[in-house]
């Protein structure tokens, strides 16, 4: 019953006879309808053409697959560890051998996976570390709101992104170069790019912080590096306390994989056996490495949760 | 009652004032607990670059000169096989793309049978979590490495790493959405009689599908950035190129291909961003 | 003394403040009314350098406080302590440190980033804190407080300031009548007894009578009123109200007159 004032109203409007408006939506409609089908037709286009595109480029061929694929279940075949019921738990004999089947025999390398699975965590932890405060001094210049001015903001928002920009593992291998092998290069490169990565988030955090306490600290004629210190920095720190413990989590994994150019942890190892041998070796530095990366995760949530519950209960 | 300006406060006053209210003088306790973290972490720093041979940072200052020199001197620049670093590039951005997508197709199965809602089956749905589990747990570049000892090195192998660790991931988000999804829809569509496949196409899908899209175009991006280096490890790509000179000693043409690198890098954030805009913005249409 | 001479401050095209000129003696109570949009907040953050001036001069004895910048701004800001409508605390610092805040400018460097006050500093703040009754939430966390005690701490950090001059941008304006009073009450105590100038924003035209030795009407930007309360007639009030005449007259809704509104205890 609306309409039809309404409608007589925006033809009176217009001027023109009352059944212009309908034919003009219609036209409008159609006319849409015909620009969205265009588009689809070219997005599918665009994406057969990628596809198309991508299986030439990676010689991504059905015969190539279904040679392939038998020799990756051949291969998780051979990195099975032949173990023996009856002897699983036997020790080595006097004269140190282990016998073949035991646990002892899989893992006979064990204590040296354990010292790089250590060496592992505490590159993970030295890097979360210097990155976080990298990151905490970044994040303030770096935070639109906060920035003393604009050229600051802007090379310390250009500074951060390109540390997030570049990969960790091409940063260690140029770091194994200038230094040599070793941990220290993957420390730096795990360090640099948390200090991108936690920056960023650190910034934008600081940009949703409230800015009361901040005029707060203004008015009585704080510096400002005091209208950090206090009107910033204790509304932001659970959350950076979050994201670096979060950090952290994905930095062992960083530093597990970081090895693989040589930039030490268990990854120079686990490249190590997986390049040069294809036995249960592989499995059983993979295990560790899954099982290190797991309980990590655990102890680091419940780091986290328990300093989150500890905030909100004080 | 008048206050006395800070410079007239006697220490009678004070010896009050700390008597009546002694926490608010701090303690010595008080101090150790909000400056130990910080002097800990300091220490734990210190003895670690310790540990870790810090000082080989400083003694490194030739090679150093070295590499930066090559990093801008660039010599013979008429023989460094242009095509096959283009050609290289094109196949990390291949290999990203088929990647995600395979990845994709599989979540969708995967993150239904693993979804509460929709897998009733308490085995089968805590099997296939834990199977994720493992995919999740093991880095995309070991599965490259792996993936190359079984299936040799080229781009195949980089296709299948990056595949099994969005599997890993991506169904176990996608799985995470549907069983955040509105179930009354879902009975609508179960009440005009539909059998448990038509459910999922019209109670599912409208649903979840823009989640899943804008999952996998996010995927897409971070993969597109991963396949830039799996090829360190010769799961093909612009990374097999990259390792291949760097092996050769021939630091300005790596030079020039991380510059490549990071370009594409920082191109593809950018067309992902404005890609994402885009879908979100033709989905609110 | 603090005079304003052709204070004025543009927003884009509009006019906060316009040719604001006025002369405040020390330990003078005076009270800002008008309607919101009126460019009474603008017009006490200009005094605090909260916000640049777009022209004009603001004269503190000789100084021209519009022109200060640097180490001598922060000074001037220490002397002429502000209380926001929201408190502005530190929420998740506890009490005490947010009153010694009010001693940052005093404080050396590494003393006010490590947290470090002394025993004369931290008797200060007790002492302050103590004054507006709130010595006993010392160690609380600011965010935990009501909005009545929030306020009483902004006060003390404010007194923590030794200020010369004490601004009052809307202190009342999220309290319940109760804590208004009290609030208010403290604002006159320290203006006299310790001779402070006092200067305050109120929407209420009834508290503002009560507590001010003068008042100043703004609208649109321009000071239409200054004098004593009892100069500013009923017709005058409406006129620097507008339409929100009813809402300020309302004394039941915003105001200090409480003890008229609740029983008094025997």
């Amino acid at each position: 019953m609306t309409d039809i004032p309404m409608l007589g109203g925006s033809a009176g409007a217009s001027g023109g006879a009352p059944r212009d408006a309908v034919a003009v939506f219609e036209a409008h409609r159609a006319e849409l309808k015909a620009s969205r089908r265009v588009w689809n037709i070219v997005a599918l286009g665009a994406f057969t053409l990628a596809l198309g595109l991508s299986i030439w480029i990676s010689n991504f061929y059905p015969d190539r697959l279904a040679s392939g694929v038998p020799r990756i279940f051949e291969y998780f075949g051979t990195i099975m560890p032949d173990l023996q019921w009856d002897v699983l738990f036997e020790g080595r004999t006097e004269d140190g051998r282990a016998v073949p089947g035991s646990l002892t025999f899989w893992y006979t390398d064990f204590w040296t996976y354990v010292e790089l699975i250590w060496e592992t965590i505490l590159m993970a932890i030295t890097a979360t570390l210097i990155g976080t405060a990298v990151a905490f001094a970044l994040s303030f210049p770096a935070a639109a709101n906060l920035s003393p001015n604009s050229w600051i903001y802007w090379i310390s928002r250009r500074f951060l992104e390109f540390c997030r920009g570049v990969p960790e593992i091409l940063l260690a291998l140029l770091f194994v170069f200038m230094i040599g092998i070793g941990p220290l290069a993957g420390v730096m490169a795990v360090a640099i790019h948390t200090a991108g990565a936690l920056g960023k988030l650190f910034a934008e955090v600081n940009e949703n912080a409230s800015d009361r306490p901040i005029e707060g600290i203004t008015a009585v004629g704080g510096n400002w590096f005091e209208k950090m210190a206090y009107g910033v920095t204790p509304q932001v720190l659970p959350n950076f306390f979050s994201y670096a413990m979060l950090r952290f989590e994905i930095n062992v994994r960083a530093s597990s994989i970081i090895g693989f150019v040589g930039a030490g942890g268990i990854g120079q190892e686990l490249n190590r056996v997986i390049s040069f041998y294809s036995d249960d070796r592989v499995l059983a530095v993979l295990i560790l490495v899954v099982l290190m990366v797991t309980v990590i995760d655990l102890i680091s949530e419940r780091i986290r949760l328990g300093y989150i519950g500890r905030e909100n209960f004080a | 009652m008048s206050m006395a300006s800070i410079a007239a406060i006697t220490p009678e006053q004070i010896a009050t004032a700390r008597a009546t209210h002694p926490g608010a003088f701090g303690s010595l306790g008080g101090q150790v607990r909000r400056w130990g973290w910080l002097a800990a972490a300091v220490v734990y720093v210190i003895v670690s670059m310790w540990y870790f041979d810090f000082g080989r940072l400083l003694d490194a200052s030739e090679r150093v000169l070295a590499l930066l020199r090559a990093f801008v001197v660039w010599e013979d620049m008429e023989t460094w096989q242009y095509a096959n670093i283009y050609r290289g590039i094109a196949q990390t951005l291949a290999m990203a793309f088929l990647g995600t997508l395979l990845g994709t197709i599989g979540s969708l199965v995967i993150g239904f049978l693993a979804a509460r809602n929709v897998m009733p089956i308490r085995l089968v749905r805590q099997v296939i979590r834990r199977f994720l589990d493992i995919l999740r747990g093991i880095d995309q570049l070991v599965w490259g490495l792996v993936f190359v000892r079984a299936v040799g090195l080229g781009p195949l192998a980089g296709v299948l790493a990056i595949f099994i660790s969005d599997l890993g991931t991506l169904s176990k988000l996608y799985s995470e959405a549907i069983e955040n999804i509105d179930r009354k829809q879902v009975e609508g569509v179960k009440a005009t009689g539909a059998g448990p496949l038509a459910v999922i196409r019209y109670g599912y899908i409208p649903q979840v599908l823009p989640v899943f899209i804008s999952q996998s175009l996010y995927f897409w991006e971070s993969n597109t950035r991963s396949a830039t280096i799996l090829g360190i490890v010769g799961a093909g790509g612009i990374g097999m190129i990259l390792i291949e000179r760097f092996r050769a000693s021939l630091y300005d043409q790596v030079a020039f291909v991380v510059l490549n690198v990071l370009v594409i890098i920082f191109a593809i954030d950018w067309l992902s961003k404005r890609i994402r805009l885009w879908a979100i913005g033709a989905k609110s249409e | 003394m603090l005079k304003l001479e052709k204070l004025t401050r543009r927003f884009g095209d509009n006019l906060a403040v316009n040719n604001a000129n006025l002369v405040i003696p020390d330990g003078q109570m005076v009270g800002i009314i008008g309607r919101s949009g009126a460019g009474k907040s603008t017009l006490l953050r200009l005094l605090n350098r909260l916000i640049d001036p777009s022209e004009g001069q603001i004269l503190f004895g000789d100084t021209d406080i519009a022109q200060l910048n640097g180490r001598e701004l922060r000074a001037w800001r220490s002397d002429c302590a502000m209380i926001f409508q929201q408190f502005n605390l530190v929420g998740r610092l506890d009490v005490v440190t947010n009153v010694l805040t009010g001693r940052l400018y005093d404080l050396p460097a590494w003393r006010s980033l490590t947290q470090v006050f002394t025993p004369r500093e931290r008797a200060f703040a007790i002492q302050a804190l103590d004054r507006l009754g709130m010595a006993h939430t010392a160690l609380q966390r600011a965010e935990t407080l009501s909005g009545g005690q929030q306020q009483r701490v902004a006060i003390a950090r404010a007194l923590a300031q030794e200020p010369k001059i004490l601004l009052a941008d809307e202190p009342i304006a999220s309290l319940d009548p109760m804590n208004a009073k009290i609030v208010m009450d403290a604002l006159r105590d320290i203006n006299r007894q310790d001779g402070i100038t006092v200067i305050c924003n109120l929407h209420t035209l009834d508290t503002a009578r009560t507590y001010c030795d003068r008042i100043i009407g703004m609208q649109d930007g321009r000071i239409v009123f200054d004098g004593t309360p009892d100069l500013l007639t009923t017709a005058m009030a409406r006129e620097i109200y507008g339409a929100e005449a009813d809402e300020a007259f309302n004394e039941a809704a915003t105001s200090t007159a409480i003890p008229a509104a609740m029983p008094v205890p025997a």
